[in-house]
């Protein structure tokens, strides 16, 4: 079958039937990223936070403003060799087209990359305010020795075995219980039977018992004798622990409970007609809200079905013998106190939780939210920023480079006030409050002394990340500059995550639309990379019927290229 | 839209022309906001900083849909779909707009920061 006007237009509409098709699509495009543009205004109008401005490396963005607006160009060159015929120079623009949709999407995956590898922690400890600063930079590595965590200073060791990112949650494990009515145990008890390996035993600390359900119902038996039965044993005590043996809890467990369910429900349903008969429809739910007569019913309800019920324990225990270190990631520990830990899925690990401070080498501090919650409440930020964990603790070493850069920070923010006051300006809050990684190398390089730093200041210079400096290409570069050292406590760390979506709604908005951007170049690429390399046939056949198909591709390339020219100044530059 | 031949050549041209413009006017908008001597307004980022990122955006983009979307000579039916999808976009904009001017207020003005929090119900009427 030949389907209409491919070729040529319509004599309604002016148009070939699928250049109507894709302005249709592209129109709900449009509104597509209008809502995303807009959650992106609303998130930054309401934020209830200093809004990340100019926080990505703009050096990738521009790259791929050229990059797209370059392969628009090539498409619509693509499109013009059709419409002349000229099919070697299509292919020649085509490729080049989808060459630059590649390198697009490799230098996004850098960009992510780095966000997904850079860290930044909310600090908790004394201060007037509810922000006491955030903390950014790369997270370093450690292992366990001697029972202690120990930071591995040499990075070929990083990819070792037993060698981890030191931001973990460390708890010496002496008995683990599992939530029998959560059955999604599975993942947590891959990872603690990785760590135990064959050294550590991890077993039941007692029989697991339901009572046979013939044997209840049978009767003349009471509990005891039912959960002493044969019938009754779901797993030995001792039992080591697998994947399996949970599994086989579980499903006792839960057809228990959907035992005893039944149960309450028939006598419930029981006690609704016996109120019913009693008192009629009127007015039953205030019998049953308020009236003895409701409860005394139900009380006599329990003591009947209380013997018919199986009642199957919701917990099982296992005991961890010798008691194991277990290496927990942070996002795994929504709970924990001194003595246990509380897993996503309500395991408890019982033992002791063991120092787990977050290493790092720092490339960024940040008071603005402090000085934005200082100044709400009338106390002078820096009043607020001095008293700070960031700036008030010691470390290991006896020191605190950190208060040491904050220190070459105020002198170069001295010297800023001083040079745009000649001007009648003012330094902004990103000056004050904000200490970027170009300027915490710019003051290591100074050996941290503020006054070598004024003076550079004076002189032009200090360090600077020029917008084509390639060793800050993706960010703060921990490969080619040093960083000052911190172990934060984890009592001081309030909030911790790499800058992804979890860190706050920057970061959400900003891998949304990117991602969605990103998928847009895929679909595009893979599009026009089929009239590439599939199209010979359609030229043959009708030439015009490809340029036709390679217009529609190619208006859709625009579009993608047209979200991007709004994305790159409000996500890189604003 | 380009027919013949040599209307095609020609056309070549100008998208060559517009994808320099578009270049140019890409380094313009880096440079106003990591140039000091190009930084308007207040020192660092603000208003008049995004106002003017915003108008060349909207410039440039206007570029690529009347010339390489070919949204200068198209037939009616298109304008209709892309006006109706771009007004459906601004609508959601203007929304987030308009919020802004909401009477409603969270919180005491006197005793919190403005931010929502149930706890503190205005004591203030609002206006």
């Amino acid at each position: 079958m030949e389907i209409p006007f491919i070729v040529n237009a319509r004599k309604d509409t002016g148009l070939f039937n699928s250049k109507v098709g894709i302005w249709l699509f592209l129109a709900s495009e449009v509104t597509l990223f209008g809502g995303l543009f807009s959650g992106y205004l609303f998130l930054r109008l309401y934020a209830d936070y200093p809004w990340p401005e100019r926080a990505l490396p703009v050096l990738p963005g521009l790259i791929n403003t050229f990059v797209l607006i370059g392969s628009s160009v090539t498409v619509v060159f693509a499109w013009a060799a059709l419409k002349m015929r000229e099919w070697r120079k299509f292919q020649i623009y085509m490729a080049i087209t989808l060459l630059c949709a590649a390198l697009f999407m490799v230098l996004k995956g850098i960009e992510y990359n780095a966000k997904f590898h850079h860290q930044a922690v909310q600090i908790e400890g004394p201060g007037p305010v509810q922000g006491k600063g955030i903390i950014e930079g790369h997270v370093h590595y450690a292992e366990i020795k001697d029972g202690k965590l120990t930071e591995v200073k040499d990075k070929d060791r990083y990819h070792d075995e037993g060698v981890f990112p030191a931001n973990r949650i460390l708890i010496k494990a002496s008995e683990l219980t599992f939530v029998l009515k959560r059955p999604t145990h599975e993942a947590y008890v891959k990872e603690i039977l990785k760590q135990a390996g064959d050294d550590y035993k991890i077993t039941l600390a007692k029989d697991y018992r339901v009572p046979d359900e013939d044997e209840l119902h049978e009767g003349g038996k009471n509990r005891v004798q039912l959960l002493a039965s044969g019938k009754a044993l779901v797993a030995d005590a001792g039992s080591e622990l697998s994947i399996d043996l949970l599994e086989e809890m579980e499903d006792s467990f839960l057809e228990a409970r959907s035992h005893d369910k039944d149960i309450r429900t028939d006598f419930l349903a029981a006690s609704w007609d016996w109120i019913r008969d009693e008192k009629g429809d009127d007015d039953l739910s205030t019998y049953v809200v308020e009236k003895d007569i409701w409860k005394e019913r139900r009380k006599e309800d329990a003591k009947k079905f209380g013997p018919l019920m199986l009642s199957a324990p919701g917990e099982v225990t296992f005991k961890v013998d010798p008691p194991l270190i277990l290496v927990m990631k942070p996002g795994d520990i929504p709970q924990f106190s001194k003595e246990q830990v509380k897993f996503r899925d309500d395991t408890v690990v019982k033992g002791e939780v063991l120092p787990s401070p977050i290493i790092m080498g720092v490339d960024a501090i940040d008071f603005r939210h402090t000085a934005m919650r200082a100044e709400a409440e009338g106390i002078e930020p820096m009043k607020a920023i001095e008293v700070s964990w960031i700036l008030t603790h010691t470390d290991s070493h006896g020191g605190n480079d950190l208060k040491k850069a904050w220190n070459c920070h105020m002198a170069w923010l001295k010297y800023q006030t001083e040079r745009l006051e000649k001007e009648g300006r003012v330094p902004s809050d990103n000056d004050k409050y904000r200490v970027n990684w170009d300027e915490m190398v710019a003051y290591q390089k100074l050996d941290l002394d503020p006054e070598a730093v004024y003076k550079a200041a004076g002189e032009d210079a200090l360090y600077h990340s020029s917008l084509f400096d390639l060793k800050g290409f993706a960010g703060a570069n921990h490969n080619e500059f040093d960083f000052p050292h911190v172990e934060i406590p984890r009592e001081n760390v309030g909030f911790e995550s790499t800058l992804t979506p979890k860190w706050n709604t920057y970061y959400a908005i900003y891998f949304t639309i990117t991602g969605l951007h990103g998928l847009h170049v895929i679909g595009g690429a893979l599009v026009l990379g089929y009239y590439l390399f599939f199209g010979r046939k359609m030229y043959d056949s009708n030439p015009e019927w490809l340029a036709n198909r390679v217009e529609v591709g190619g208006l859709f390339w625009h579009f993608v290229d047209l979200v991007w020219i709004f994305l790159f100044p409000i996500l890189y530059l604003m | 839209m380009a027919g013949s031949i040599e209307e095609v050549k020609k056309a070549k041209k100008l998208f060559m022309f517009i994808g320099l413009l578009l270049f140019f006017f890409t380094i313009v908008t880096v440079m106003v906001a990591s140039v000091e001597w190009l930084d308007f307004g207040g020192h660092g980022f603000d208003a008049v900083d995004a106002t003017i990122g915003l108008a060349i955006a909207t410039f440039k983009a206007s570029l690529v849909m009347l010339i390489f979307m070919h949204l200068n000579h198209e037939r009616p039916l298109i304008y209709l779909f892309f006006g109706l999808g771009l007004l459906m976009a601004f609508f959601c904009m203007w929304l987030i707009g308009w919020s802004k001017s909401d009477p409603i207020q969270f919180g005491n003005p006197n005793s919190s920061d403005g931010f929502y929090n149930p706890d503190k119900p205005s004591t203030e009427s609002h206006h």
